[in-house]
C-alpha cells in the first residue's frame, strides 16, 4: 500500500515537473505571441508592426532630455519635430527651421522657424519652445555633450539664437536629433511617458517592457503620414524571428546568424551602415597616464607594426565568415559620409605586411610567432562579454593576426573594466554615428592630458585640423577639414599615418520584411540596430 | 565468477565514477587549446564521426569545448567544495566547542547566509570579486559552507556528552588535543560525504551563475558559457549545441552524486555494515 502510494507520489511528482516545464515553454513564446496577437497586425494598409531589440525600449520614455533621440543611439524623434534633419545623403535638411546661419566666430548660432507648427495640445510652436528645449537638454541631459551651447534665447516668435561657449560648426547635426518640447507642458517627471510634440506621430500607449503604439498627428504640418499607425514590439532576437515565422509582425530586426534562414512570405533586407567595428591600437609605450591607469603597448607602439595590421587583415574574408556576408569593409570610423575621406581605403596585402613587420625588426621564430630582442609579438584582443558578433570578430582577427606571426588571444571583458583595459590592449569597440564629432571623440587630444580619451594617440597636427573644423563658420568647408584631419597629404590617421586604430567591417542592419511593404530609401545606418529604421515610417507604404 | 558482496560491488562503482571523472578532467585540460581554437572553415557543422558534438557559430569543436568544460567546472568544484569544506569543519568545530558567544555568532552567519537565496549570492560575491576564475570560486566557496557547518556543529554537539570525551577532559587532556584525537576522527565520515555531495552543488552553481553573465568570461570553454551561448541558436535548429554539454554536465553531477552516496555507505557506522 505504502508503495503504491508512493508510486503515486512520484507519478504526480512527474506530472507537475511536466506541467511546469510546459508552462515555462508557452510561457517563454506565448509573452512575443500574446503581444502580437493583440495587435492583429496582418498586413493592413495603414499600419506596420516593428519588432526591435529590449534595448531599443527607451528607458526614461520619450523625452529629449533624457536620451530619447539624442542619447548614446541618434535617431528622428518622430513624436517631436526637430529643426533639422539629415538628408540621405547626410547633409542637412529643414524640419522646423527655415534657414539658419552662424556668426563669423562661430558664437552665435541664428536659426528661424517655421510659424505654422502646433503641438498636440493646439498650442503653436515658438522660438520660445524651442529656446526652452535647448536650455533643459543642457542643463538635464546625461546622455549626450551640450558643453558647447552656453544658452538659447528667443528674439521673437520664429527666431532662436543659440550663443556658444565655443565655435561648433557642425551644431546643424546636433539640431537634427533634439526633438523640441513645449514649454508650457513639460514637466521633467512625466513627460517621458506622455510626450506632447509636433511631430509626424503621437503617442497612443506605451506598456513597458513590451510596446509602443504611435499614431499619425492629423495637425503635422508636412506631408501627412502614410502610415496612420506604427505598433513598436520590443523582443529578443530569437522571439522577434519566431514572431515573423508566425507573422505576427511586418518588419523584424535580425542579424547574421539567422540569414540563412527562410521566412514564408518575408523576404530579408539588408541596409548599409556606418555601425563599425573596429579596435584601437594603443600608440605609446607602456606606461601609466596621467590618472595612473596602465597605459599603452610596447608592441602596437611602433607604427609600421600598426600599419602592418591594418594591410594584413582580410576584411572581406571578415565578413564572410562572421557576417555572413551582410557588411562592407570599414576604413575609417565614418565610411561613406560626407566628411569621410577616401584615402582611409587600403588593399589587403599580407606580403606587405610581412615586409613591414621585417623592417620593424619582428622577425619570424621558428613557432610562427614573430620576436624581436627576445620580445614575442603578443596581443590580447579585448571584447565585451557576451556580444557574439565583436567575440567571433576577435576571433577571427586573432587567427588572421596569427598568420602574420603575431600571437593573440582574446578576453571578454565587462564595460565596467573596458575602458580602463583598453588604455592598453586593442578592445573591439563599434561606433558610427551621423556627425563629424565621432571623429573628434576618438582622435582629438584631451585638454593636457597628451592624449586622445579611448585609446593613447596624439597628433598637433590632426588636432589642429578639428579645431579649425570646429571653428570654421560654414559647414560645407569644415567637411574639407575634418577630411585633412584623416588626411592632408602628409600626415593623419590613415594607413600612411599613424592608424591609431584598425577599423574592421561596417555591420549591416539585417531585417525581415514582409512581402508588400515598400519601406522608404534608408540613410546609412548610424550605430545601434534600433529606431533608426522607422525614421522615415511615414514614408512606409503597402503595395 | 565470484558474485561480489556489497561492499566489493559500491568500491567498484565509486572507482569507476572516480576514474571517469579523473579522466574527464584530465582529458578537458589536454583538449584546452583545441577548445578555444575557432576556426571558420567549420562553422554550424552537424554531430558526424569528426565532430561527434557538432561545431558551433565559430567552428569550435563542441566535443573539445564540452570536455574542457567539465574540465573545468570539476577542479573549480574541487577547489570550491575543499574550501566549503574546511570552513564548514572550523566553524562547525568552533561554534560546539568555543562557548555560548561564539556559538551564537556561528549560527547567526550560518541563519544569515542561508537566508539569502544561494544564487544570488554567489552572483554577488562573484561580482564584488571581480568576476572571473576567482569571482566565481570565491563565490561559491563563501556560500556553500551552511549546512555542512550545520551537521558538524551539530555533531560535536553531541560528541562532547560523549562519555570518552568526558573522561578524557577530566583527566586534563587538553582542549585541542581532544578535538584532533577525539573528535576529528570521529566526524570524518560525516565530512568527507558532506564535501563530495558539495561537488555537484557547486559545479550547478558554477554553471548557472556563468550562465546568467556573472561568471567565467564569454570566451572561457565552461558549461554554463556554452549552455547561454547555445540559447541563441536555439531557434534556428541548432540542437546539439545545448543538447550534448547539458547531458554531460547531468552525467557528471549525477556520478559525483553517486560517490558520495557510496562513500556515505562505506563509511557511515549504520550501513558499514551491510
Amino acid at each position: 500500500m505504502a508503495d503504491l502510494v508512493r508510486k503515486g507520489k512520484r507519478r504526480l511528482a512527474l506530472l507537475l515537473c511536466a506541467a511546469v516545464a510546459v508552462g515555462a515553454l508557452t510561457g517563454c513564446g506565448g509573452g512575443a505571441a500574446g503581444q502580437g496577437a493583440q495587435e492583429q497586425p496582418a498586413a493592413q494598409t495603414d499600419t506596420v508592426v516593428v519588432a526591435m531589440g529590449p534595448t531599443s525600449e527607451p528607458e526614461a520614455g520619450f523625452d529629449p532630455a533624457f536620451g530619447w533621440g539624442a542619447g548614446e543611439h541618434v535617431h528622428e524623434p518622430l513624436i517631436q519635430s526637430t529643426l533639422t534633419v539629415t538628408n540621405t545623403d547626410l547633409t542637412i535638411g529643414y524640419d522646423l527651421a527655415t534657414g539658419y546661419s552662424a556668426s563669423e566666430d562661430g558664437l552665435t548660432w541664428t536659426v528661424t522657424i517655421r510659424d505654422d507648427a502646433y503641438f498636440t495640445d493646439g498650442e503653436q510652436l515658438t522660438a520660445e519652445d524651442v529656446a526652452f528645449t535647448y536650455n533643459t537638454v543642457k542643463a538635464s541631459s546625461s546622455v549626450n555633450d551640450f558643453t558647447m551651447l552656453d544658452y538659447a534665447e528667443a528674439a521673437d516668435d520664429t527666431t532662436v539664437v543659440f550663443h556658444m561657449t565655443r565655435p561648433f560648426s557642425i551644431w546643424p547635426y546636433t539640431m537634427a536629433v533634439v526633438g523640441i518640447v513645449p514649454e508650457h507642458a513639460y514637466d521633467s517627471a512625466t513627460y517621458g511617458a506622455n510626450p506632447i510634440g509636433s511631430g509626424r506621430y503621437m503617442l497612443e500607449q506605451w506598456d513597458r517592457g513590451q510596446q509602443v503604439i504611435l499614431t499619425a498627428n492629423p495637425d503635422y504640418y508636412g506631408e501627412a503620414p502614410e502610415m496612420q499607425r506604427v505598433v513598436i514590439l520590443f523582443m529578443e532576437e530569437d522571439a522577434a524571428f519566431l514572431a515573423a515565422q508566425a507573422g505576427q509582425v511586418d518588419v523584424a530586426y535580425t542579424s547574421a546568424t539567422y540569414s540563412n534562414e527562410t521566412v514564408e512570405g518575408y523576404s530579408l533586407a539588408s541596409y548599409a551602415s556606418v555601425d563599425n567595428r573596429g579596435i584601437n591600437l594603443p600608440a605609446v609605450p607602456a606606461g601609466t597616464d596621467s590618472e595612473g591607469r596602465a597605459a599603452g603597448n610596447d608592441f602596437t607602439a611602433d607604427v609600421l607594426v600598426r600599419r602592418a595590421i591594418n594591410i594584413g587583415i582580410d576584411r572581406q574574408e571578415m565578413i564572410d565568415n562572421v557576417l555572413n556576408g551582410y557588411g562592407t569593409p570599414a576604413y575609417s570610423i565614418c565610411d561613406q559620409l560626407p566628411w569621410y575621406n577616401e584615402a582611409s581605403e587600403v588593399e589587403y596585402d599580407p606580403e606587405a605586411a610581412a615586409a613591414l613587420l621585417d623592417e620593424a625588426g619582428w622577425t619570424m621564430g621558428e613557432d610562427g610567432v614573430r620576436t624581436k630582442d627576445g620580445m614575442r609579438a603578443e596581443l590580447n584582443l579585448l571584447y565585451s562579454n557576451g556580444d557574439s558578433v565583436r567575440q567571433a570578430l576577435a576571433a577571427d582577427l586573432a587567427n588572421q593576426l596569427g598568420e602574420l606571426g603575431i600571437a593573440c588571444t582574446i578576453e571578454g571583458v565587462g564595460w565596467d573594466t573596458a575602458y580602463d583595459r583598453a588604455l592598453s590592449e586593442p578592445l573591439l569597440w563599434g561606433w558610427g554615428a551621423h556627425t563629424p564629432m565621432e571623429l573628434y571623440n576618438i582622435y582629438r587630444t584631451i585638454g593636457d592630458s597628451g592624449s586622445a580619451q579611448y585609446s593613447p594617440y596624439s597628433n598637433e597636427t590632426v588636432d589642429s585640423y578639428m579645431d579649425e573644423a570646429l571653428a570654421s563658420a560654414d559647414l560645407e568647408q569644415s567637411y574639407e577639414l575634418w577630411r585633412k584631419a584623416q588626411w592632408d597629404g602628409t600626415t593623419g590617421v590613415t594607413q600612411d599615418g599613424d592608424i591609431p586604430w584598425v577599423w574592421l567591417v561596417n555591420v549591416s542592419h539585417l531585417y525581415w520584411v514582409r512581402d508588400g511593404l515598400q519601406i522608404a530609401g534608408q540613410k546609412i545606418h548610424p550605430h545601434g540596430h534600433g529606431w533608426s529604421i522607422v525614421n522615415n515610417v511615414d514614408q512606409w507604404s503597402w503595395s | 565468477m565470484k558474485r561480489l558482496n556489497r561492499r566489493q560491488g559500491m568500491v567498484l562503482l565509486l572507482v569507476c565514477a572516480a576514474v571517469l571523472l579523473a579522466a574527464v578532467t584530465v582529458a578537458g585540460i589536454l583538449l584546452e587549446p583545441r577548445a578555444m581554437q575557432a576556426d571558420f572553415s567549420r562553422t554550424n557543422r552537424t554531430p558526424c564521426a569528426e565532430y561527434p558534438f557538432g561545431t558551433d557559430w565559430m567552428g569550435r569543436d563542441m566535443l573539445a569545448r564540452t570536455l574542457a568544460g567539465l574540465s573545468l567546472s570539476i577542479r573549480i568544484g574541487l577547489l570550491t567544495a575543499a574550501a566549503s569544506a574546511l570552513i564548514a569543519l572550523v566553524l562547525g568545530i568552533a561554534a560546539a566547542t568555543l562557548g555560548r558567544k561564539a556559538d551564537a555568532a556561528v549560527s547567526y552567519c550560518i541563519d544569515m547566509i542561508m537566508g539569502i537565496p544561494h544564487i544570488l549570492l554567489v552572483m554577488l560575491i562573484s561580482i564584488a570579486c571581480g568576476r572571473g576564475f576567482t569571482g566565481v570560486v570565491a563565490g561559491v566557496a563563501l556560500s556553500h559552507w551552511t549546512s555542512l557547518a550545520r551537521v558538524i556543529r551539530g555533531e560535536v554537539m553531541q560528541l562532547r556528552q560523549a562519555p570518552y570525551i568526558l573522561v578524557a577532559r577530566k583527566l586534563g587532556v587538553p582542549q585541542g588535543k581532544i578535538i584532533r584525537k577525539h573528535l576529528l576522527p570521529h566526524l570524518l565520515p560525516q565530512f568527507l560525504t558532506g564535501l563530495i555531495l558539495l561537488f555537484p552543488h557547486a559545479i550547478l552553481h558554477e554553471a548557472s551563475v556563468t550562465f546568467l553573465g556573472f561568471g567565467l568570461p564569454s570566451e572561457q570553454p565552461a558549461i554554463g558559457v556554452i549552455l547561454s551561448e547555445s540559447m541563441q541558436y536555439l531557434t534556428t535548429g541548432r540542437w546539439w549545441l545545448a543538447l550534448f554539454p547539458g547531458l554531460m554536465l547531468i552525467l557528471v553531477v549525477v556520478l559525483f552524486a553517486v560517490s558520495g552516496e557510496q562513500v556515505r555507505r562505506l563509511l557511515d557506522p549504520a550501513s558499514v555494515h551491510e
